[in-house]
């Protein structure tokens, strides 16, 4: 299943429990501490779960996890 | 003497009882000492162990053997343990006695045994997992375990989940005396300190005792007493409520895990129920999201 900008959205709003609609696409999710570390996980295990492709280990880092666009095109890229 | 029956505050650890008892004294006919473990301390006397054949082993039944028939064997327990609160209430020129102490609500059989048909009983009640998160802060200041927690820690080897175990065994035996005795009434922690005014008008209705608009403030102005009780409430003149719905803080999987334990007795208190998306996490799923909390550690390092 594609991992879109409304249910990625949509599901980060859930889990830290704020209206995270109108947060920019570029702006800093775990660095700024708006997503903490459990819900990186949850974020993660919902990755894997969305795409139907486990993670590696090494794409585990800010590049692809710090924003609503990088965390997009990671999905995108893992995606069956 | 008011030749009112004393009163008895029982609550799960953790539910707001060092409040209400600052609340109860604060009346100018009540006397409510900090924990003075009296009513614990008779239930232990009173412990019987029962064996296969149905024989107790215990001092009523020891003493019945030797003459002392139950009922007097209870008078002299009562009039031991009011008569160190009516000491207390007199000495501090009030005329009716209440007691409090957290750890009770573990000893409720006996307590009824003693106390039911004398005294007044104020149950409060507190949301499961709210008290489950302050009983593992509790533990963690404190640095080890009460007897009376002890036991659920030998029986269940995560903490969170003893202490929940804990809240569902008290708050239903206090429920159960709360739904079945007229001398009893009940409140919420929540409702207690959302309104403590309008909580306490109703509680002291029920006593028969007259209410007065500053009961409230000088309550909570009173933060001289010391003793035994929840130390961060002593410190406080002012009723806070921050400690609401602290459970929500919890990580989503114990959030599942504890509501699948503490559902039922939520619902039967009028809690909502805790609602989850999630299921519990299978094996496979716990050992990924381990994995991922070492893979978000490294990130995090190599960030910093």
């Amino acid at each position: 299943m594609a991992v879109t900008r409304e249910t990625l959205l949509a599901f980060l709003s859930k889990k830290t429990r704020a209206d995270l609609s109108k947060i920019e696409d570029g702006a800093e999710l775990f660095s700024s501490g708006v997503v903490d570390s459990f819900v990186m996980v949850d974020l993660m295990m919902w990755l894997e779960k969305q795409t139907g492709a486990r993670l590696n280990p090494a794409d585990v880092n800010l590049d692809n996890f710090d924003s609503v666009q990088r965390i997009l095109a990671y999905a995108a890229s893992r995606a069956r | 003497m008011s030749g009112k029956p004393g009163i008895v505050v029982l609550g799960s650890p953790r539910s707001g009882t060092t409040l209400l008892r600052r609340l109860l004294d604060a009346h100018p006919n009540i006397a409510c000492p900090p924990e003075t473990y009296l009513l614990s301390a008779a239930a232990r006397f009173l412990h019987a162990d029962q064996f296969a054949a149905g024989l107790r082993i215990g001092v009523l039944d020891g003493l019945s053997f030797a003459g002392f028939e139950e009922a007097e064997v209870l008078a002299r327990l009562r009039g031991l343990t009011f008569g160190f609160l009516r000491d207390y209430a007199e000495r501090v020129g009030k005329p009716r006695w209440a007691e409090k102490t957290a750890f009770d609500a573990f000893h409720l059989a006996e307590i009824r045994r003693l106390c039911e048909g004398h005294v007044k009983f104020i149950c409060i009640q507190r949301h499961g997992l709210d008290v489950a998160v302050s009983l593992r802060d509790l533990v963690d200041k404190t640095g080890g375990y009460v007897q009376e927690l002890h036991d659920y820690v030998r029986r269940y080897p995560e903490p969170l989940e003893a202490m929940a175990r804990a809240w569902i065994d008290t708050a239903t035996a206090i429920a159960e005396l709360a739904d079945s005795s007229e001398d009893a009434i009940s409140l919420r922690y929540e409702d207690l300190s959302a309104d403590p005014a309008a909580q306490m008008q109703r509680v002291f209705e029920f006593l028969d005792e007259p209410w007065d608009d500053e009961l409230v403030g000088r309550a909570l102005a009173g933060t001289g007493q010391v003793g035994f009780g929840d130390w961060k409430t002593y410190a406080r003149s002012s009723v806070d409520r921050s400690s609401v719905d602290r459970w929500r803080s919890l990580p989503e999987p114990v959030q599942v895990k504890l509501a699948q334990i503490c559902n039922p007795t939520l619902e039967r208190l009028g809690y909502a129920r805790i609602e989850s998306d999630d299921d519990e996490d299978d094996a496979d799923a716990a050992r990924r999201r381990y994995e991922f909390g070492l893979l978000l550690n490294r990130m995090k390092n190599e960030d910093s």
